[in-house]
Protein backbone atom coordinates (compact mmCIF):
# COMPACT_ATOMS: atom_id res chain seq x y z
CA UNK A 1 0.00 0.00 0.00
CA UNK A 2 1.15 3.53 -0.78
CA UNK A 3 2.13 5.78 2.12
CA UNK A 4 -0.54 8.51 2.42
CA UNK A 5 0.87 12.00 1.82
CA UNK A 6 0.20 14.59 4.46
CA UNK A 7 0.06 18.15 3.10
CA UNK A 8 2.80 20.40 4.53
CA UNK A 9 0.45 23.37 4.84
CA UNK A 10 -3.18 23.23 5.95
CA UNK A 11 -5.57 23.19 3.02
CA UNK A 12 -8.93 24.90 3.33
CA UNK A 13 -11.59 22.35 2.44
CA UNK A 14 -13.50 23.31 -0.69
CA UNK A 15 -16.76 23.27 1.25
CA UNK A 16 -15.47 26.01 3.56
CA UNK A 17 -13.91 28.19 0.84
CA UNK A 18 -16.14 30.97 -0.42
CA UNK A 19 -15.60 30.17 -4.10
CA UNK A 20 -15.47 33.93 -4.72
CA UNK A 21 -12.26 35.62 -5.79
CA UNK A 22 -11.97 39.35 -5.13
CA UNK A 23 -11.11 41.32 -8.23
CA UNK A 24 -8.30 43.88 -8.09
CA UNK A 25 -9.55 47.37 -8.90
CA UNK A 26 -6.66 49.70 -8.15
CA UNK A 27 -2.94 49.48 -7.48
CA UNK A 28 -0.89 52.36 -6.09
CA UNK A 29 2.87 52.18 -6.58
CA UNK A 30 5.84 54.46 -6.18
CA UNK A 31 9.17 54.68 -7.90
CA UNK A 32 12.21 56.93 -7.64
CA UNK A 33 13.36 58.46 -10.94
CA UNK A 34 16.49 59.58 -9.04
CA UNK A 35 16.90 63.00 -10.65
CA UNK A 36 15.56 66.51 -10.05
CA UNK A 37 12.77 67.42 -12.47
CA UNK A 38 11.67 70.74 -13.95
CA UNK A 39 7.89 70.32 -13.70
CA UNK A 40 7.11 73.43 -15.73
CA UNK A 41 9.27 72.09 -18.53
CA UNK A 42 7.56 68.68 -18.38
CA UNK A 43 4.10 70.25 -18.47
CA UNK A 44 5.08 72.34 -21.49
CA UNK A 45 6.54 69.49 -23.52
CA UNK A 46 4.18 66.64 -22.64
CA UNK A 47 0.66 66.43 -24.08
CA UNK A 48 -0.70 64.24 -21.32
CA UNK A 49 0.40 66.41 -18.42
CA UNK A 50 -1.31 68.99 -16.23
CA UNK A 51 0.47 71.20 -13.74
CA UNK A 52 -1.05 73.79 -11.45
CA UNK A 53 1.50 74.55 -8.72
CA UNK A 54 -0.98 76.74 -6.81
CA UNK A 55 -3.25 73.76 -6.37
CA UNK A 56 -0.78 70.86 -6.16
CA UNK A 57 2.99 70.65 -6.32
CA UNK A 58 3.23 67.83 -8.86
CA UNK A 59 2.64 67.16 -12.53
CA UNK A 60 -0.38 64.93 -13.16
CA UNK A 61 0.31 62.72 -16.16
CA UNK A 62 -1.89 60.11 -17.80
CA UNK A 63 -1.35 57.31 -20.29
CA UNK A 64 -3.90 55.27 -22.16
CA UNK A 65 -2.43 51.81 -21.78
CA UNK A 66 -2.32 50.68 -19.04
CA UNK A 67 -4.96 53.27 -18.16
CA UNK A 68 -3.29 55.01 -15.24
CA UNK A 69 -2.40 58.35 -13.68
CA UNK A 70 0.96 59.43 -12.32
CA UNK A 71 1.95 62.17 -9.91
CA UNK A 72 5.44 63.35 -10.73
CA UNK A 73 7.26 65.46 -8.15
CA UNK A 74 10.23 67.77 -8.67
CA UNK A 75 12.28 65.56 -6.36
CA UNK A 76 12.07 62.79 -8.94
CA UNK A 77 9.66 60.69 -6.91
CA UNK A 78 6.60 59.40 -8.70
CA UNK A 79 3.27 57.82 -7.69
CA UNK A 80 1.38 55.65 -10.16
CA UNK A 81 -2.32 54.88 -9.64
CA UNK A 82 -5.16 53.18 -11.48
CA UNK A 83 -3.62 49.92 -12.65
CA UNK A 84 -5.54 46.67 -12.22
CA UNK A 85 -2.53 44.46 -11.45
CA UNK A 86 0.96 44.70 -10.06
CA UNK A 87 2.45 43.98 -13.47
CA UNK A 88 0.34 46.65 -15.15
CA UNK A 89 1.39 49.15 -12.47
CA UNK A 90 5.04 48.39 -13.10
CA UNK A 91 4.63 48.64 -16.86
CA UNK A 92 2.80 51.94 -16.54
CA UNK A 93 5.44 53.35 -14.18
CA UNK A 94 8.13 52.37 -16.70
CA UNK A 95 6.26 54.19 -19.46
CA UNK A 96 6.01 57.36 -17.39
CA UNK A 97 9.73 57.12 -16.65
CA UNK A 98 10.37 56.72 -20.38
CA UNK A 99 8.31 59.86 -21.14
CA UNK A 100 10.38 61.80 -18.60
CA UNK A 101 13.58 60.40 -20.18
CA UNK A 102 12.41 61.46 -23.65
CA UNK A 103 11.94 64.96 -22.27
CA UNK A 104 15.66 65.08 -21.58
CA UNK A 105 15.94 64.09 -17.91
CA UNK A 106 18.32 61.29 -16.79
CA UNK A 107 15.47 59.34 -15.18
CA UNK A 108 16.22 55.98 -13.63
CA UNK A 109 13.78 53.41 -12.25
CA UNK A 110 14.74 52.78 -8.64
CA UNK A 111 12.90 51.18 -5.70
CA UNK A 112 9.67 50.41 -7.48
CA UNK A 113 7.22 49.36 -4.77
CA UNK A 114 3.56 48.49 -4.57
CA UNK A 115 2.17 50.66 -1.79
CA UNK A 116 -1.51 49.73 -1.79
CA UNK A 117 -3.87 47.33 -3.51
CA UNK A 118 -7.66 47.62 -3.62
CA UNK A 119 -9.96 44.75 -4.43
CA UNK A 120 -13.70 44.25 -4.48
CA UNK A 121 -16.23 41.47 -4.67
CA UNK A 122 -19.82 40.59 -4.02
CA UNK A 123 -21.01 37.97 -1.56
CA UNK A 124 -24.41 38.01 -3.29
CA UNK A 125 -26.59 38.38 -0.22
CA UNK A 126 -27.64 41.43 1.83
CA UNK A 127 -25.87 41.99 5.16
CA UNK A 128 -27.27 43.27 8.47
CA UNK A 129 -24.56 45.78 9.28
CA UNK A 130 -26.16 46.61 12.64
CA UNK A 131 -25.72 42.99 13.71
CA UNK A 132 -22.15 42.79 12.48
CA UNK A 133 -21.08 45.92 14.36
CA UNK A 134 -22.58 44.48 17.56
CA UNK A 135 -20.79 41.16 17.40
CA UNK A 136 -17.48 42.51 16.06
CA UNK A 137 -17.36 45.85 17.84
CA UNK A 138 -13.62 45.87 18.39
CA UNK A 139 -12.93 45.68 14.65
CA UNK A 140 -15.94 47.53 13.23
CA UNK A 141 -17.03 51.10 12.78
CA UNK A 142 -20.53 51.65 11.43
CA UNK A 143 -21.76 55.25 11.33
CA UNK A 144 -24.66 55.53 8.89
CA UNK A 145 -24.72 59.29 9.48
CA UNK A 146 -21.27 59.46 7.88
CA UNK A 147 -21.00 56.59 5.46
CA UNK A 148 -23.39 53.82 4.39
CA UNK A 149 -20.84 51.01 4.78
CA UNK A 150 -19.30 49.31 7.76
CA UNK A 151 -15.53 49.80 8.14
CA UNK A 152 -13.91 46.59 9.33
CA UNK A 153 -10.25 46.80 10.36
CA UNK A 154 -8.90 43.29 10.17
CA UNK A 155 -5.78 42.65 12.24
CA UNK A 156 -4.37 39.69 10.37
CA UNK A 157 -3.85 40.35 7.58
CA UNK A 158 -3.83 44.10 8.18
CA UNK A 159 -6.58 45.00 5.73
CA UNK A 160 -9.49 47.42 5.88
CA UNK A 161 -12.77 46.17 4.49
CA UNK A 162 -15.77 48.31 3.55
CA UNK A 163 -18.85 46.17 3.83
CA UNK A 164 -22.15 47.36 2.38
CA UNK A 165 -25.74 46.29 2.94
CA UNK A 166 -25.90 45.08 -0.68
CA UNK A 167 -23.27 42.44 0.02
CA UNK A 168 -20.56 44.27 -1.88
CA UNK A 169 -17.19 44.31 -0.16
CA UNK A 170 -14.16 46.53 -0.84
CA UNK A 171 -10.77 45.46 0.53
CA UNK A 172 -7.85 47.85 0.78
CA UNK A 173 -4.49 48.31 2.46
CA UNK A 174 -2.77 45.29 0.95
CA UNK A 175 0.81 45.23 -0.23
CA UNK A 176 0.35 41.78 -1.83
CA UNK A 177 -2.71 40.28 -3.48
CA UNK A 178 -2.59 37.25 -1.19
CA UNK A 179 -3.52 39.58 1.69
CA UNK A 180 -6.69 40.59 -0.16
CA UNK A 181 -7.64 36.97 -0.77
CA UNK A 182 -6.85 35.95 2.79
CA UNK A 183 -8.84 38.85 4.24
CA UNK A 184 -11.87 37.94 2.17
CA UNK A 185 -11.71 34.28 3.14
CA UNK A 186 -11.57 35.40 6.79
CA UNK A 187 -14.59 37.71 6.50
CA UNK A 188 -16.80 35.50 4.34
CA UNK A 189 -17.89 33.05 7.08
CA UNK A 190 -18.57 36.02 9.38
CA UNK A 191 -20.77 37.65 6.76
CA UNK A 192 -22.57 34.41 6.07
CA UNK A 193 -23.59 34.44 9.71
CA UNK A 194 -25.67 37.55 8.99
CA UNK A 195 -27.21 36.23 5.80
CA UNK A 196 -30.45 34.86 7.24
CA UNK A 197 -30.82 37.47 9.96
CA UNK A 198 -33.91 38.83 8.23
CA UNK B 1 19.25 78.32 57.69
CA UNK B 2 22.98 78.81 57.73
CA UNK B 3 25.21 79.07 54.67
CA UNK B 4 26.54 75.50 54.97
CA UNK B 5 22.93 74.19 54.76
CA UNK B 6 22.10 75.91 51.47
CA UNK B 7 23.88 73.14 49.56
CA UNK B 8 20.72 71.08 49.92
CA UNK B 9 18.64 73.65 47.95
CA UNK B 10 19.69 72.11 44.64
CA UNK B 11 18.41 68.68 45.69
CA UNK B 12 14.79 69.56 44.87
CA UNK B 13 14.08 71.32 41.55
CA UNK B 14 11.90 74.46 41.74
CA UNK B 15 9.42 73.08 39.21
CA UNK B 16 8.87 69.94 41.26
CA UNK B 17 8.02 71.69 44.52
CA UNK B 18 5.88 74.44 42.99
CA UNK B 19 3.93 72.07 40.67
CA UNK B 20 4.89 74.06 37.55
CA UNK B 21 4.98 70.93 35.42
CA UNK B 22 1.52 69.98 36.59
CA UNK B 23 -0.12 73.12 35.25
CA UNK B 24 -2.42 72.67 32.33
CA UNK B 25 -1.65 74.55 29.14
CA UNK B 26 -3.95 77.37 28.15
CA UNK B 27 -5.17 75.39 25.18
CA UNK B 28 -6.08 72.45 27.38
CA UNK B 29 -7.79 74.67 29.95
CA UNK B 30 -9.83 76.38 27.23
CA UNK B 31 -10.71 73.06 25.69
CA UNK B 32 -11.84 71.57 29.00
CA UNK B 33 -14.00 74.62 29.69
CA UNK B 34 -15.55 74.26 26.22
CA UNK B 35 -16.32 70.58 26.84
CA UNK B 36 -17.93 71.45 30.17
CA UNK B 37 -20.01 74.22 28.59
CA UNK B 38 -21.21 71.93 25.81
CA UNK B 39 -22.21 69.30 28.36
CA UNK B 40 -24.26 71.94 30.21
CA UNK B 41 -25.97 73.04 26.98
CA UNK B 42 -26.85 69.41 26.20
CA UNK B 43 -27.94 68.89 29.82
CA UNK B 44 -25.77 65.83 30.19
CA UNK B 45 -25.18 64.11 33.56
CA UNK B 46 -21.98 65.01 35.47
CA UNK B 47 -20.41 61.61 34.85
CA UNK B 48 -20.59 62.29 31.09
CA UNK B 49 -18.72 65.56 31.56
CA UNK B 50 -15.96 63.83 33.54
CA UNK B 51 -15.56 61.10 30.93
CA UNK B 52 -15.55 63.56 28.03
CA UNK B 53 -12.95 65.74 29.76
CA UNK B 54 -10.69 62.76 30.42
CA UNK B 55 -10.95 61.69 26.75
CA UNK B 56 -10.15 65.25 25.71
CA UNK B 57 -7.05 65.38 27.91
CA UNK B 58 -5.86 62.03 26.57
CA UNK B 59 -6.50 63.05 22.98
CA UNK B 60 -4.69 66.38 23.27
CA UNK B 61 -1.62 64.62 24.61
CA UNK B 62 -1.64 62.16 21.72
CA UNK B 63 0.85 63.02 18.92
CA UNK B 64 -1.93 62.88 16.29
CA UNK B 65 -3.80 65.76 17.91
CA UNK B 66 -1.09 67.72 19.67
CA UNK B 67 -0.20 69.80 16.62
CA UNK B 68 -3.51 70.04 14.80
CA UNK B 69 -5.17 73.36 14.04
CA UNK B 70 -7.15 75.23 16.70
CA UNK B 71 -10.31 74.53 14.74
CA UNK B 72 -9.71 70.79 15.02
CA UNK B 73 -8.83 71.07 18.70
CA UNK B 74 -12.18 72.74 19.34
CA UNK B 75 -13.88 70.02 17.34
CA UNK B 76 -12.07 67.41 19.38
CA UNK B 77 -14.00 68.45 22.47
CA UNK B 78 -17.26 67.89 20.63
CA UNK B 79 -16.05 64.49 19.43
CA UNK B 80 -15.20 63.46 22.99
CA UNK B 81 -18.71 64.39 24.11
CA UNK B 82 -20.20 62.54 21.17
CA UNK B 83 -18.23 59.38 21.99
CA UNK B 84 -19.18 59.62 25.67
CA UNK B 85 -22.87 59.95 24.83
CA UNK B 86 -22.76 56.97 22.53
CA UNK B 87 -20.98 54.86 25.13
CA UNK B 88 -23.78 55.63 27.57
CA UNK B 89 -26.47 55.02 24.92
CA UNK B 90 -27.43 58.67 25.03
CA UNK B 91 -28.84 59.29 21.54
CA UNK B 92 -26.92 62.31 20.37
CA UNK B 93 -26.64 62.54 16.59
CA UNK B 94 -23.72 63.96 14.69
CA UNK B 95 -26.02 66.49 13.11
CA UNK B 96 -26.85 67.94 16.55
CA UNK B 97 -23.26 68.21 17.75
CA UNK B 98 -22.13 69.68 14.41
CA UNK B 99 -24.77 72.39 14.57
CA UNK B 100 -23.71 73.22 18.15
CA UNK B 101 -20.08 73.50 17.10
CA UNK B 102 -20.87 75.30 13.82
CA UNK B 103 -18.74 72.85 11.87
CA UNK B 104 -19.15 70.86 8.70
CA UNK B 105 -19.99 67.24 9.18
CA UNK B 106 -17.09 66.12 6.95
CA UNK B 107 -14.51 67.77 9.21
CA UNK B 108 -16.22 66.46 12.34
CA UNK B 109 -16.27 62.98 10.83
CA UNK B 110 -12.54 62.98 10.07
CA UNK B 111 -11.62 64.10 13.61
CA UNK B 112 -14.11 61.66 15.14
CA UNK B 113 -12.78 58.68 13.19
CA UNK B 114 -9.17 59.64 14.07
CA UNK B 115 -10.10 59.95 17.73
CA UNK B 116 -11.76 56.55 17.70
CA UNK B 117 -8.74 54.95 16.05
CA UNK B 118 -5.91 56.68 17.94
CA UNK B 119 -7.41 56.26 21.41
CA UNK B 120 -8.78 52.80 20.61
CA UNK B 121 -12.25 53.80 21.78
CA UNK B 122 -15.09 51.38 21.42
CA UNK B 123 -18.19 53.25 20.30
CA UNK B 124 -21.44 51.29 20.30
CA UNK B 125 -23.88 51.74 17.45
CA UNK B 126 -26.61 54.33 17.81
CA UNK B 127 -29.76 52.85 19.30
CA UNK B 128 -32.69 53.56 17.00
CA UNK B 129 -35.19 53.17 19.82
CA UNK B 130 -33.47 55.81 21.92
CA UNK B 131 -33.12 58.04 18.87
CA UNK B 132 -36.86 57.88 18.22
CA UNK B 133 -37.62 59.02 21.79
CA UNK B 134 -35.08 61.82 21.70
CA UNK B 135 -36.05 63.05 18.25
CA UNK B 136 -39.76 63.09 19.08
CA UNK B 137 -38.96 65.13 22.21
CA UNK B 138 -38.22 68.05 19.91
CA UNK B 139 -41.64 67.84 18.18
CA UNK B 140 -44.08 70.58 19.18
CA UNK B 141 -47.25 68.60 18.61
CA UNK B 142 -47.89 67.31 22.09
CA UNK B 143 -49.24 70.49 23.61
CA UNK B 144 -51.87 72.95 22.45
CA UNK B 145 -50.32 75.98 20.80
CA UNK B 146 -51.53 78.94 18.75
CA UNK B 147 -50.10 77.63 15.47
CA UNK B 148 -51.14 74.00 16.00
CA UNK B 149 -54.83 73.26 15.23
CA UNK B 150 -56.54 71.21 17.94
CA UNK B 151 -57.02 68.06 15.79
CA UNK B 152 -53.27 68.02 15.17
CA UNK B 153 -52.25 67.75 18.82
CA UNK B 154 -51.29 64.19 19.73
CA UNK B 155 -50.55 62.17 22.83
CA UNK B 156 -46.79 61.80 23.10
CA UNK B 157 -46.65 58.25 24.41
CA UNK B 158 -48.98 56.93 21.71
CA UNK B 159 -46.98 58.63 19.02
CA UNK B 160 -43.65 57.39 20.35
CA UNK B 161 -44.96 53.81 20.57
CA UNK B 162 -46.36 53.80 17.05
CA UNK B 163 -43.31 55.54 15.56
CA UNK B 164 -41.11 52.95 17.22
CA UNK B 165 -43.14 50.15 15.62
CA UNK B 166 -42.91 51.75 12.18
CA UNK B 167 -39.15 52.27 12.56
CA UNK B 168 -38.81 48.60 13.55
CA UNK B 169 -40.79 47.64 10.47
CA UNK B 170 -38.48 49.81 8.38
CA UNK B 171 -35.49 48.10 9.94
CA UNK B 172 -36.88 44.61 9.21
CA UNK B 173 -37.54 45.53 5.59
CA UNK B 174 -34.03 46.83 4.95
CA UNK B 175 -34.94 50.51 4.84
CA UNK B 176 -32.65 51.49 7.71
CA UNK B 177 -29.31 49.77 7.13
CA UNK B 178 -26.75 52.07 5.60
CA UNK B 179 -29.03 55.12 5.69
CA UNK B 180 -29.17 58.31 7.75
CA UNK B 181 -31.46 57.53 10.70
CA UNK B 182 -33.17 60.91 11.18
CA UNK B 183 -35.05 60.99 7.85
CA UNK B 184 -36.49 57.53 8.57
CA UNK B 185 -37.55 58.54 12.08
CA UNK B 186 -39.14 61.73 10.73
CA UNK B 187 -41.03 59.82 8.01
CA UNK B 188 -42.16 57.21 10.55
CA UNK B 189 -43.29 59.95 12.94
CA UNK B 190 -45.38 61.53 10.17
CA UNK B 191 -47.06 58.22 9.29
CA UNK B 192 -47.65 57.41 12.93
CA UNK B 193 -49.19 60.84 13.57
CA UNK B 194 -51.45 60.61 10.52
CA UNK B 195 -52.59 57.08 11.35
CA UNK B 196 -53.62 57.99 14.91
CA UNK B 197 -56.30 60.38 13.63
CA UNK B 198 -56.50 59.90 9.87
CA UNK B 199 -59.80 61.70 9.34
CA UNK B 200 -58.38 65.03 10.41
CA UNK B 201 -54.81 64.58 9.27
CA UNK B 202 -54.72 62.84 5.90
CA UNK B 203 -54.84 66.16 4.06
CA UNK B 204 -51.79 67.49 5.91
CA UNK B 205 -48.63 67.25 3.82
CA UNK B 206 -45.29 66.05 5.13
CA UNK B 207 -43.76 69.50 4.78
CA UNK B 208 -46.58 71.14 6.73
CA UNK B 209 -46.34 68.48 9.43
CA UNK B 210 -42.64 69.23 9.93
CA UNK B 211 -43.30 72.95 10.01
CA UNK B 212 -46.00 72.55 12.66
CA UNK B 213 -43.81 70.19 14.65
CA UNK B 214 -40.95 72.69 14.49
CA UNK B 215 -38.47 70.18 13.00
CA UNK B 216 -36.40 70.15 9.83
CA UNK B 217 -37.51 68.12 6.85
CA UNK B 218 -34.30 66.46 5.65
CA UNK B 219 -34.35 65.75 1.88
CA UNK B 220 -34.16 61.93 2.03
CA UNK B 221 -37.24 61.84 4.30
CA UNK B 222 -39.57 62.05 1.27
CA UNK B 223 -37.91 58.98 -0.24
CA UNK B 224 -38.08 57.11 3.07
CA UNK B 225 -41.78 57.96 3.31
CA UNK B 226 -42.35 56.63 -0.20
CA UNK B 227 -40.50 53.41 0.61
CA UNK B 228 -42.44 52.93 3.86
CA UNK B 229 -45.75 53.41 2.05
CA UNK B 230 -44.75 50.83 -0.57
CA UNK B 231 -44.01 48.31 2.16
CA UNK B 232 -47.32 49.08 3.89
CA UNK B 233 -49.26 48.75 0.64
CA UNK B 234 -47.71 45.34 -0.02
CA UNK B 235 -48.59 44.25 3.49
CA UNK B 236 -52.14 45.58 3.10
CA UNK B 237 -52.61 43.46 -0.03
CA UNK B 238 -52.25 40.39 2.20
CA UNK B 239 -54.94 41.40 4.69
CA UNK B 240 -58.16 39.65 3.71
CA UNK B 241 -60.53 42.44 4.77
CA UNK B 242 -58.50 45.08 2.95
CA UNK B 243 -58.29 43.31 -0.39
CA UNK B 244 -61.74 44.54 -1.34
CA UNK B 245 -60.61 48.13 -1.06
CA UNK B 246 -58.51 49.85 -3.67
CA UNK B 247 -55.66 50.79 -1.38
CA UNK B 248 -53.43 53.71 -2.23
CA UNK B 249 -50.82 55.73 -0.39
CA UNK B 250 -53.45 57.84 1.35
CA UNK B 251 -55.95 55.17 2.32
CA UNK B 252 -53.38 52.67 3.60
CA UNK B 253 -52.48 55.12 6.38
CA UNK B 254 -55.89 54.51 7.99
CA UNK B 255 -55.00 50.86 8.48
CA UNK B 256 -51.45 51.21 9.79
CA UNK B 257 -52.60 50.09 13.23
CA UNK B 258 -53.89 46.76 11.86
CA UNK B 259 -50.88 46.28 9.65
CA UNK B 260 -48.49 46.75 12.55
CA UNK B 261 -50.51 44.39 14.72
CA UNK B 262 -50.16 41.56 12.19
CA UNK B 263 -46.76 42.59 11.00
CA UNK B 264 -44.96 39.25 11.20
CA UNK B 265 -47.64 37.33 9.34
CA UNK B 266 -48.06 40.01 6.68
CA UNK B 267 -44.34 40.37 6.02
CA UNK B 268 -44.06 36.63 5.58
CA UNK B 269 -46.86 36.60 3.02
CA UNK B 270 -46.10 39.84 1.25
CA UNK B 271 -42.42 39.20 0.72
CA UNK B 272 -40.40 36.29 -0.50
CA UNK B 273 -38.22 35.40 2.47
CA UNK B 274 -36.47 32.46 0.80
CA UNK B 275 -32.70 32.21 0.35
CA UNK B 276 -31.49 35.65 -0.73
CA UNK B 277 -28.76 34.11 -2.83
CA UNK B 278 -31.39 32.64 -5.12
CA UNK B 279 -33.06 36.01 -5.29
CA UNK B 280 -29.79 37.68 -6.23
CA UNK B 281 -29.06 35.17 -8.95
CA UNK B 282 -30.73 37.54 -11.43
CA UNK B 283 -27.50 39.49 -11.85
CA UNK B 284 -23.95 38.16 -12.23
CA UNK B 285 -21.78 39.12 -9.27
CA UNK B 286 -18.28 40.50 -9.83
CA UNK B 287 -15.21 38.44 -9.09
CA UNK B 288 -17.02 35.11 -9.36
CA UNK B 289 -15.10 32.67 -11.46
CA UNK B 290 -18.00 30.27 -11.31
CA UNK B 291 -20.22 32.63 -13.27
CA UNK B 292 -18.45 33.98 -16.33
CA UNK B 293 -20.22 36.82 -18.12
CA UNK B 294 -21.86 34.65 -20.77
CA UNK B 295 -23.39 32.27 -18.27
CA UNK B 296 -24.22 35.16 -15.96
CA UNK B 297 -25.99 36.93 -18.79
CA UNK B 298 -28.03 33.81 -19.51
CA UNK B 299 -28.92 33.53 -15.85
CA UNK B 300 -30.03 37.12 -15.92
CA UNK B 301 -32.27 36.48 -18.89
CA UNK B 302 -33.66 33.42 -17.16
CA UNK B 303 -34.06 35.05 -13.79
CA UNK B 304 -35.57 38.35 -14.82
CA UNK B 305 -38.64 37.13 -16.71
CA UNK B 306 -39.67 34.86 -13.83
CA UNK B 307 -39.01 37.65 -11.36
CA UNK B 308 -40.98 40.13 -13.46
CA UNK B 309 -43.74 37.58 -13.93
CA UNK B 310 -44.00 37.09 -10.19
CA UNK B 311 -44.23 40.81 -9.58
CA UNK B 312 -46.70 41.30 -12.40
CA UNK B 313 -48.97 38.66 -10.92
CA UNK B 314 -48.77 40.48 -7.55
CA UNK B 315 -46.79 37.66 -6.03
CA UNK B 316 -44.37 38.13 -3.18
CA UNK B 317 -41.44 40.41 -3.90
CA UNK B 318 -38.04 39.42 -2.48
CA UNK B 319 -37.25 41.17 0.78
CA UNK B 320 -34.06 42.95 -0.17
CA UNK B 321 -32.49 46.35 0.43
CA UNK B 322 -33.75 48.99 -2.04
CA UNK B 323 -30.27 49.28 -3.58
CA UNK B 324 -30.66 45.67 -4.76
CA UNK B 325 -34.28 45.97 -5.88
CA UNK B 326 -33.53 49.12 -7.92
CA UNK B 327 -29.80 49.09 -8.61
CA UNK B 328 -28.68 52.44 -9.97
CA UNK B 329 -25.19 51.47 -11.01
CA UNK B 330 -24.40 49.48 -14.07
CA UNK B 331 -22.58 46.28 -13.22
CA UNK B 332 -18.88 46.28 -14.01
CA UNK B 333 -17.32 43.71 -16.31
CA UNK B 334 -16.47 40.61 -14.31
CA UNK B 335 -12.93 39.37 -14.91
CA UNK B 336 -9.87 40.93 -16.53
CA UNK B 337 -9.23 39.87 -20.15
CA UNK B 338 -6.65 37.25 -21.07
CA UNK B 339 -4.33 39.88 -22.59
CA UNK B 340 -4.40 41.90 -19.35
CA UNK B 341 -3.49 38.80 -17.39
CA UNK B 342 -0.55 38.08 -19.71
CA UNK B 343 1.23 41.36 -18.85
CA UNK B 344 4.52 40.80 -17.01
CA UNK B 345 5.49 44.43 -16.48
CA UNK B 346 8.79 43.98 -18.34
CA UNK B 347 7.42 44.33 -21.87
CA UNK B 348 9.50 46.43 -24.26
CA UNK B 349 8.19 49.97 -24.70
CA UNK B 350 8.27 51.33 -28.24
CA UNK B 351 9.50 54.84 -28.94
CA UNK B 352 6.45 55.55 -31.06
CA UNK B 353 4.16 54.85 -28.15
CA UNK B 354 6.03 57.30 -25.93
CA UNK B 355 6.34 59.95 -28.66
CA UNK B 356 2.55 60.14 -28.97
CA UNK B 357 2.62 61.81 -25.56
CA UNK B 358 5.18 64.46 -26.51
CA UNK B 359 4.42 67.82 -28.10
CA UNK B 360 6.11 68.80 -31.33
CA UNK B 361 7.85 72.19 -31.72
CA UNK B 362 4.83 73.71 -33.52
CA UNK B 363 2.53 72.56 -30.80
CA UNK B 364 4.79 73.94 -28.10
CA UNK B 365 4.85 77.33 -29.85
CA UNK B 366 1.05 77.33 -30.16
CA UNK B 367 0.65 76.26 -26.51
CA UNK B 368 3.00 79.03 -25.34
CA UNK B 369 1.10 81.55 -27.42
CA UNK B 370 -2.23 80.39 -26.04
CA UNK B 371 -0.95 80.65 -22.45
Amino acid sequence: PLTPMTPMTPVTPASESSGIVPQLQNIVSTVNLACKLDLKNIALHARNAEYNPKRFAAVIMRIREPRTTALIFSSGKMVCTGAKSEEQSRLAARKYARVVQKLGFPAKFLDFKIQNMVGSCDVRFPIRLEGLVLTHQQFSSYEPELFPGLIYRMVKPRIVLLIFVSGKVVLTGAKERSEIYEAFENIYPILKGFKKAS
Amino acid sequence: TTWPNTGCFSEVAYSQSTGQKEQLSRCLQRGIRRVQDLCKVLQLPTVFEETAVSYFQRALQHPSFHLVSLEKKELLGGCCIFVTCRQHNWPLTMGTICSLLYVKQELFASVYLSLQKELGLSVPALSLGDLVKTHLNSFQLFQHAANVPAPFVEDKEKMVARTMQIVELASETWLVTGRHPIPIVTAAAFLSWQSLQPAARLTCTFARFCKLAGVDLPPPAHLRLKELLEILLRMASQLAWLRVFNMDKKTVVKHIGDLLQHRIFLLKNAFCLEDEEEQRAVAPGEGSPGSPPAAGGAAQEEGCPSERKRQHEGGPRPLLPPCLINPRKRLRTAAPSASDSAITGDEPISDSEIEQYLRGPEEIRAFRKAK
